[in-house]
């Protein structure tokens, strides 16, 4: 249900950039004669068409220039006094019932308009998903949770065994997200256009550089100056903003879709209805975060890791290796966390904040679990991403990040050890 | 290339109002963070509290601004109890959590459609800070201009800045007398050593809330300044970033020195815009090749932002202690 | 950072530093002849028995304990400490001496029981309020605060200062003339313990025996009615151990009550009045010094231990 039917919404750009037809040329050369207008058409494909919806604009200070309803053919036209950037609120109460704003989009947009210029504002609507049965969305949300869990968790893991083996919180954790994403994306379209399935390899193995190149070249320096913790934090602050100005410098600040996967057809599984690209996210996360318990559990490299996390000092004494386990840990999780970022690019689309805004929700997730855990840093994201979306059920979806703060706030309170942590490592 | 102008740009930063928005912010970190170790990563909270205060008490129910600012500077207050009773026991890192959880719950509130009606919600609000200018003392006709060059103000801002920096220096000598006092020595035994504090009969809980309070409701004033000169708030203003730049000030200047958040505010934004406008100019003067100038161009500020990521990094590696701090006293810390 | 500082150094030294034991005979110095004091006479009349009624006890324990993980740290049935003696808390590692510390001296929660400090029930712990009470502890690890001057250290701990309080703090003619007195007591509690010359340096620059003399200072800086000293002769080098003993034997004829938790016997049975021995949370025997040491019990609990880890 989150995104409708992609093709319908493709569709209705492309409608609404046709039914602008004088729009580019106007933009181009303004005409004091022409008024200034702000316009639109409301529909649904291309035979219904919603009369009598409430459309407002405001200037940028909220001063209100004018209202309208839209006519029998969907549309509305609102003359504004100058050029500028206006925001045009949709009255959700007046659409039709049944109908419904769709996922993920706002009833309030910001346009800007030139003199003289007409300017389309979409509203994507879509049949209201408060149409379906209860039980129905229900099944839907807890399976978009899981999908969003599963790729917290997969960010999360690195996070918390940096953390567990070096006392290290990572504030940058969100830009190697992003980054695995970006990169993913470039090998995706202008480095060879390879197929994303390869290009998500290929970005795996630069985040693992990435992170390899960060360990050795930074951190581990930086240990062996025996840094404050709160320097650390504050380099890792440092490093988060800028990676995410340079992501945005060489990406742009704009969303940007990868080319493959994007439009398919919705497979139904009794009330679930879901894109064979959500399925292979689900299964393909699982499978990696099986593999990678699987090596931590079982693996030498994982004994290490646990020897390191519960005492690093005994375990350098004790003929392990510290600071090659470390390395090997940077690897997993940034490559994991890049991974991670490729699935969530291809739910979301690609942009600089993409990772920024999982950091939180990545620290709810390894809080909840108890830090320092691979296993809490699974169950503990898996519990955030779900909580966020079954919320929807009942808050508006814009307030869903509430959901897991407040979880992590009430987790930190209650119980700051985590779910799985042991109450003596938390100070 | 003319110098004068990226030079006047980045003087005008410097002691514009920005500026003095976030020295309140360091200040207020100062005495969380540098005096009593707490280390408070939602400071933009309290700013945003201050300005929607200020903001929503004007234009949704039509108090008079002074009022507004007064319900700003309780809110923050409010914020800082409502935030430490529950935390002020945690440790370091769980605290930091907490407080940028909390902060960012309330942009999120604030910003929603369901609080349009009170907030202004993502359209943000805005009211008529008149009564403020009404008490401008300089004259501000169209073409009245303080100033040489690019550093230069119009009236108003003049006036903006004038109380800005006055209030900066009042709360300054604030804190200055409160930390010399025997209050301040428990606050500092604190962010020492919170067990010895206890263990000589200091109720830190109550001390961590009053730094807390005191901190807060500084970085409250900063949101107040902010919603007067913009005659407004909106939500996209108070992202996690505003503290790590309140940080970064703090940083630059000196954590737990009595001119550093000032003077590193200052310098922060100084800095920032003589990036930024150097860089236009060296797009302008076209004297790069047409493909780097095309890369630089428009994105001057993500730029300097970077900048500001790797002005921390290399801070925090070679002069922790900052521009007035005591490199002795850094050296302290590394335990 | 200078090893000195560091806690395994501290240990090393502090096995190196101490004098060898000068043959177990008790070294009581005799009270003052005035007897202004309270006696530690009295004390010699009590039998030597776990959990003993004291004549004019400043601490009384009942049933206490606190467990860790299904492991009981605690466990004391009934324990009495006179007023104006030097105790000694002894007993092998991980007895639970420093966690009887942490839950008499409200730093950590106790599961059961309940004491009384200098006549008054302790209903609701909390480490300051027993701290305001009279109840000054200083820790196994110190705690000197180290971006604070030495002077400052020890200003800390001067109880009731005016200046500490939010409103009065801004207005120093509200307090100066008490920071003038406590500044003076302060100056006087440093050269007394040989620190004077360091008055304005930062703690963090002291050597670790330095600052548990600063620790001490700044503990009766805060007017203590029973200071409790966690191994407050680890680390310290010889020539200091030895004045801080003196130091400690002073206190009680000034009129405090000294409980102090220490692993060598010379010290103990240099400088104590009395010895509690604690073994596995529970304490096992009481007495003198020179009683306790020959002990069949604290032999196999404490000393043969010792022993066996002296031998190896």
């Amino acid at each position: 249900m989150r995104r409708g039917v992609v093709l319908v919404g493709v569709a209705l750009i492309v409608l609404a950039a046709w039914a602008a037809p004088g729009l580019a040329q106007d933009e181009g050369e303004p005409d004091q004669s022409e008024p200034t207008v702000l316009t639109g058409t409301l529909r649904l494909g291309f035979d219904q068409f919603f009369a009598g919806v409430e459309i407002t604009a405001a200037d940028e200070s909220g001063t209100r220039v004018g209202q309208v309803t839209t006519d029998q053919d969907g549309r509305w036209t609102i003359e504004v006094p100058a050029a500028g950037d206006y925001l045009v609120t949709l009255n959700e109460q007046t659409l039709p019932e049944g109908i419904s704003l769709r996922e993920g989009h706002q009833s309030t947009t910001e346009a800007t308009v030139l003199q003289g210029a007409s300017r389309a504002v979409v509203f994507a609507v879509g049949e209201a998903p408060k149409g379906t049965p209860f039980g129905e969305r229900a099944a839907q949300t807890v399976f978009n949770g899981l999908k969003f869990g599963l790729i917290i968790a997969m960010s999360a893991i690195g996070l918390s065994l940096i953390y567990g083996t070096t006392g290290l919180v990572n504030f940058a954790h969100g830009e190697l997200v992003t980054f695995g994403a970006v990169i993913a994306w470039y090998f995706n379209t202008s480095w060879g256009g390879l197929n994303l399935v390869l290009a998500a390899l290929a970005a795996m193995v630069v985040c693992g550089l990435l992170g390899a190149g960060m360990e050795t070249g930074l951190f581990r320096p930086l240990r062996r100056k025996r840094l404050w913790i709160f320097q650390l934090l504050v380099v890792t602050i440092g490093l988060s903003l800028l990676g995410r100005q340079l992501i945005q410098l060489f990406f742009g600040p704009e969303p940007l879709p990868y080319t493959d996967f994007q439009v398919q057809q919705r497979w139904e599984f009794g009330p679930w209805a879901v894109t064979p690209r959500e399925v292979v996210t689900v299964v393909a996360i699982i499978a990696v975060l099986v593999g990678a318990g699987l090596v931590l559990q079982f693996s030498r490299f994982g004994k290490a890791t646990r020897a390191v996390s519960d005492n690093p000092g005994l375990a350098e004494a004790s003929g392990i290796n510290v600071n090659r386990v470390v390395l090997w840990v940077w690897v997993l999780g940034t490559t994991l966390a890049g991974l991670g970022g490729v699935f969530q690019g291809l739910d979301t689309d690609i942009d600089p904040f993409l990772g920024f805004q999982l950091l939180l929700l990545i620290f709810a997730g390894v809080e909840l679990g108890g830090f320092g855990t691979a296993f809490g840093a699974l169950v503990g994201s898996l519990i955030i991403g779900m909580s966020t979306e079954v919320s929807t059920l009942w808050i508006s979806p814009e307030l869903k990040f509430v959901v897991p703060l407040a979880a992590l706030i009430g987790m930190v309170l209650l119980r700051p050890q985590g779910l799985f942590g042991i109450k003596a490592r938390v100070g | 290339m003319d110098f004068s102008i990226i030079f006047g740009n980045a003087a005008r930063a410097a002691f514009g109002p920005e500026a003095v928005i976030l020295a309140l912010a360091a200040i207020g970190l100062n005495v969380h963070f540098g005096y009593t170790g707490l280390l408070n990563i939602g400071q933009v909270g309290f700013l945003l509290l201050g300005a929607y205060g200020t903001s929503v008490s004007v234009a949704t129910f039509g108090w008079s601004l002074w009022a507004g600012v007064v319900v700003g500077l309780l809110l923050s207050v409010a914020f800082a109890v409502a935030l430490g009773i529950p935390t002020l026991r945690l440790n370091t890192v769980m605290f930091a959590m907490v407080t940028i959880a909390a902060a960012e719950i309330i942009r999120i509130l604030i910003g929603s459609t369901d609080a349009i009606g009170l907030t202004g919600g993502p359209l943000s609000v805005s009211f008529d800070a008149g009564a403020f200018y009404d008490l401008n003392p300089y004259p501000d006709g169209p073409h009245d201009r303080y100033g040489i060059g690019t550093f230069e103000f119009t009236g108003q801002q003049l006036w903006v800045i004038t109380v800005g920096w006055l209030l900066v220096a009042l709360v300054t000598a604030g804190v200055v007398m409160l930390v010399r006092s025997p209050w301040g020595r428990v606050l500092k035994s604190i962010r020492e050593d919170q067990d010895a504090a206890r263990s000589l009969g200091k109720n830190v809980f109550s001390y961590k809330m009053q730094a807390l309070v005191i901190g807060g409701a500084i970085g409250g004033m900063g949101g107040v300044i902010d919603a007067i000169k913009t005659s407004g708030a909106d939500p996209n203003g108070f992202r996690p970033q505003v503290t790590f730049f309140a940080y970064t000030a703090l940083l630059l200047g000196g954590s737990a020195t009595y001119l550093g958040p000032v003077l590193g505010a200052v310098l922060f934004w100084f800095l920032r815009e003589w990036i930024e406008s150097f860089l236009r100019q060296i797009v302008e003067e076209a004297w790069l090749p047409d493909v780097v100038a095309e890369f630089f161009d428009g994105a001057e500020g993500v730029i300097s932002v970077a900048m500001v990521g790797v002005a921390l990094i290399l801070l925090m590696l070679l002069r922790p202690q900052g521009i007035v701090g005591n490199r002795t006293e850094m050296q302290l810390d590394a335990r | 950072m200078p090893d000195e500082l560091t806690p395994q150094a501290d240990s090393e030294q502090r096995e190196a530093a101490l004098p060898p034991a000068d043959g177990g005979v008790p070294a009581i110095e005799p009270a003052p002849a005035d007897g202004g004091v309270p006696a530690i006479e009295p004390i010699l009349t009590v039998p030597h028995e776990p959990g003993a009624p004291k004549p004019d006890p400043i601490l009384e324990v009942d049933g206490l304990s606190r467990s860790f993980g299904g492991l009981l740290a605690v466990d004391v049935d009934h324990l009495e400490v006179q007023r104006g003696a030097t105790t000694a808390l002894i007993g092998p590692n991980g007895a639970g001496k420093t966690t009887l510390f942490n839950l008499l001296s409200g730093f950590e929660r106790a599961d059961t029981g309940h004491w009384s400090f200098n006549g008054e029930a302790v209903t609701n712990p909390s480490a300051d309020g027993l701290a305001r009470k009279g109840m000054i502890r200083t820790f196994q690890l110190t705690k000197s605060l180290a971006k604070l001057t030495v002077i400052d250290n020890v200003l800390l701990g001067a109880p009731r200062q005016r200046g500490e309080k939010l409103w009065a703090a801004p207005f120093p003619n509200r307090w100066r003339s008490q920071e003038e007195a406590n500044t003076e007591r302060a100056e006087a509690l440093l050269e007394r313990f040989n620190l004077a010359h360091m008055r304005d340096e930062l703690a963090g620059t002291l050597s670790g025996g330095q600052r548990k003399l600063l620790e001490v200072a700044r503990a009766l800086m805060a007017d203590p009615v029973l200071i409790m000293l966690d191994e407050p002769m680890a680390g310290v080098n010889p020539a200091l151990a030895q004045s801080l003993m003196h130091h400690i034997t002073q206190l009680v004829y000034e009129g405090l009550s000294v409980v102090f938790i220490e692993h060598a016997m010379d010290v103990v049975t240099g400088i104590s009045d009395w010895v509690v021995v604690l073994a596995q949370g529970q304490v096992i025997a009481e007495g003198p010094p020179w009683k306790v040491i020959h002990d069949d019990q604290v032999i196999d609990a404490y000393l043969g231990r010792r022993r066996a880890g002296a031998a190896r």
